[in-house]
């Protein structure tokens, strides 16, 4: 990756400073079905948070049962920890490579050039190439910004992404929580960004505000606009509709016991699926509308031909 | 209600340290990357005294009859000076980094080192007190290369482009010269004229008396001039960023040859000469041996087995180099023969100091390693940290 920015600093009329943006651009672009996978599956699971503290509250002594219903409930809202963590995992090292290599090649110091020269391939134009023109509009890219405009830029931007993505809780303890994580992260970066090089401090910037771009389209404004941070997601349907019957059953049990009871003994012969009737998930399995619907989906499977 | 609140305090307190342990991994990271200037100073002998700038930021004298040293005021950081430091990184460094090898006046008894802080400062070089420093109140930008004095002035290269000449007994302004790209390069003094290479890719001469250009325009190469020219025989040589060496006119800055050779990586270090050959070390870690007269290769290329940064030296008839690994090496100038005399075991970046027969190589770890040549004996290591 250090040659290539070398390179493409060449082609970009030997600007470093746009040069880190463009490449930034690029890897952020390549990354972006991975970037929106785990925006989705991170957002799922923040909207899961309320719904797992609800089950939390009603199996909180039986953690096994609390365990069937996590997952039961992962399966039916098509929500995975992993969903959020792989996708990352894959992107994570490609930051990283980009935050080293622009260190790199910005060879802030004379150790850094003399370090860089052991990273050339032996292409003829990298050798000439360095070091690198560092100065982009006010800046020198090797040095902190002395207007300390990148400083508020890079808390700025960060703030805005980090409030985008921030969940509104019910709970006060994880608002706190929240709020800290909020300001805490722009506050740190926009003082590290006073003693780090200003090329790097660019690279957050321009980071964030493609971070912002993605979150924009994923899930639009989120956290940034009240009322955006709310809105239902179609997701939890099957949920809402599992836990709307669980409810309604429970309701009607009592009154319904009886009828069931004495349609049983006159010998029709009729399950409590087949007679229709509701009755109470003892936990343990789907609801009757769930398993039919997954009964149907298995159907549908087996009559597809098979190939020869 | 005591224990939620403190529940609650755990969390923000647990919050706040993993986040300065992820901030401060990133800074280390940073520093160790190269963010973090150090310096390599060489070392200079004036008289039975030995000169270096340490990574304090001070400016040591080691007498060599007794091996008892002497340690200057460490000069201060600009402003700009980072908010975190690095220094608990950086193994403890506090002062201000000197890369540029002191030079002095023995007829004005001063010592002269050039910091990273944009400074150049004067010691008087028998009692290491402060004379004088340029500027007095502002700073220049970050000065790499080393100073040099002759004829009552001390020329020293900035990396705001600018090569200054100040009169070497107070410190005051003579004249400045303006060149494309940061200046690295320590200058060469030869025949009134002050040679020395820039980041623009330019070898540059100019009159050291009133800092006007001597050549019709300067010697353009294909990559950038960090080493410093050897002037000899009427003819300026010095290594680029582009691999290759250079034999240029003294006197117009005509090219009197490129080496047909082209080395793996840049030529950092300053090339040396021996009874009509050059000796260019490569950051490839070989040493190119090449005719005076034409640049052709004499002998085969001498690997050293790691990059070769730090300037070589000559004793007698032997040239020393070490490899950025810490071997030192001994050349046979008759046979051009290789000799691995001692392994340092640690990385060596400054140039190469000789006195007396005996190598002084100054390490990051505020050590002076000495190395006889005629033996290869290790003498006892000096260590430069001060005790205050």
């Amino acid at each position: 990756m250090i040659n290539v920015l070398i390179v493409l600093s060449h082609f970009l009329f030997d600007n470093f400073g746009l040069t880190i943006i463009v490449l930034t651009i690029i890897i952020r672009g390549a990354m972006y079905p991975l970037t929106v996978k785990q925006l989705r599956a991170s957002r799922a699971m923040q909207e899961m948070q309320p719904k797992i503290a609800e089950l939390q509250k009603k199996y909180g002594k039986d953690k096994r049962k609390l365990g069937e219903e996590r997952m039961k409930l992962m399966k039916e809202t098509g929500v995975s920890p992993l969903g959020c963590m792989i996708p990352m995992l894959i992107q994570l090292p490609v930051w990283i490579a980009l935050y080293q290599s622009i260190i790199m090649v910005l060879a802030a110091a004379p150790e850094g050039l003399l370090n860089l020269s052991g990273y050339l391939y032996s292409w003829p134009m990298v050798y000439s190439l360095l070091p690198l023109n560092s100065n982009f509009l006010w800046l020198n890219l090797s040095s902190p910004d002395v207007l300390y405009i990148l400083p508020i830029l890079v808390g700025g931007t960060m703030w805005v992404q980090q409030k985008m993505v921030t969940p509104v809780n019910a709970d006060p303890k994880q608002q706190t929580q929240s709020q800290l994580m909020l300001w805490m992260m722009p506050l740190m970066f926009a003082f590290f960004t006073l003693s780090f090089p200003s090329g790097l401090a660019l690279y957050w910037v321009a980071s964030n505000i493609i971070s912002i771009v993605i979150q924009y389209f994923v899930g639009g404004w989120g956290g940034l606009v009240p009322s955006a941070a709310g809105r239902p997601d179609s997701r939890d349907s099957k949920y809402k509709k599992r836990i709307a019957l669980e409810e309604t059953t429970a309701k009607d049990a009592d009154i319904d016991a009886d009828i069931v009871a004495s349609d049983s003994r006159q010998g029709g012969g009729l399950g409590y699926e087949e007679s229709g009737d509701k009755r109470q998930d003892r936990g343990g399995g789907y609801s009757p509308s769930l398993r039919e619907a997954r009964r149907q989906s298995r159907r549908r499977k087996s009559h597809r031909p098979k190939r020869k | 209600m005591w224990f939620k609140r403190k529940s609650v305090l755990g969390k923000v307190l647990l919050l706040l340290v993993m986040l300065l342990v992820v901030m401060g991994g990133l800074t280390c990271l940073g520093c160790v990357r190269g963010l973090q200037p150090i310096g390599w100073s060489g070392t200079v002998v004036s008289g039975d005294t030995l000169f270096v700038g340490s990574r304090e930021g001070r400016l040591v004298a080691v007498d060599t009859a007794d091996d008892s040293w002497q340690w200057s005021e460490p000069i201060q950081t600009a402003g700009s000076a980072s908010i975190l430091g690095c220094s608990a990184c950086a193994a403890g460094q506090t002062g201000v980094a000197i890369y540029g090898t002191p030079a002095v006046s023995e007829d004005l008894g001063l010592a002269y080192i050039a910091g990273y802080n944009g400074k150049v400062y004067a010691f008087s070089s028998d009692s290491l007190q402060k004379d004088w420093i340029y500027p007095v109140d502002d700073s220049l930008s970050p000065i790499v290369g080393g100073a040099v004095a002759a004829s009552g002035k001390l020329y020293f290269g900035c990396s705001d482009k600018k090569l200054y000449a100040l009169d070497a007994e107070n410190g005051y302004f003579e004249w400045k010269f303006e060149t494309g790209d940061k200046i690295w390069s320590t200058p060469a003094v030869a025949d009134g004229t002050v040679y020395f290479g820039s980041f623009d890719k330019k070898l540059y001469a100019l009159d050291a008396d009133t800092g006007e250009e001597k050549w019709d325009e300067p010697f353009e190469t294909e990559g950038a001039i960090v080493s410093t020219p050897l002037v000899y025989n009427d003819t300026v040589y010095f290594g680029s960023f582009d691999r290759h060496v250079y034999a240029v006119d003294a006197a117009d800055g005509s090219l009197k040859w490129r080496s047909e050779v082209e080395g793996g990586n840049w030529f950092w270090a300053s090339p040396v000469v021996y009874d009509g050959v050059i000796y260019a070390a490569c950051l490839d870690g070989k040493v190119y041996i090449l005719d005076a007269e034409d640049g052709h290769e004499v002998a085969d290329a001498l690997d050293g087995g790691s990059p070769i940064s730090s300037s070589p030296v000559l004793v007698d008839s032997s040239l020393v180099f070490a490899s950025q690994e810490g071997v030192i090496y001994a050349v046979d100038t008759d046979s051009n023969k290789l000799k691995a005399l001692a392994d340092l075991e640690i990385d060596v970046y400054s140039p190469l100091g000789v006195n007396d027969g005996i190598i002084y190589i100054h390490t990051q770890d505020l050590t002076l390693h000495r190395v006889d040549v005629n033996t290869g004996a290790r003498l006892m290591d000096i260590s430069l940290e001060s005790s205050e």
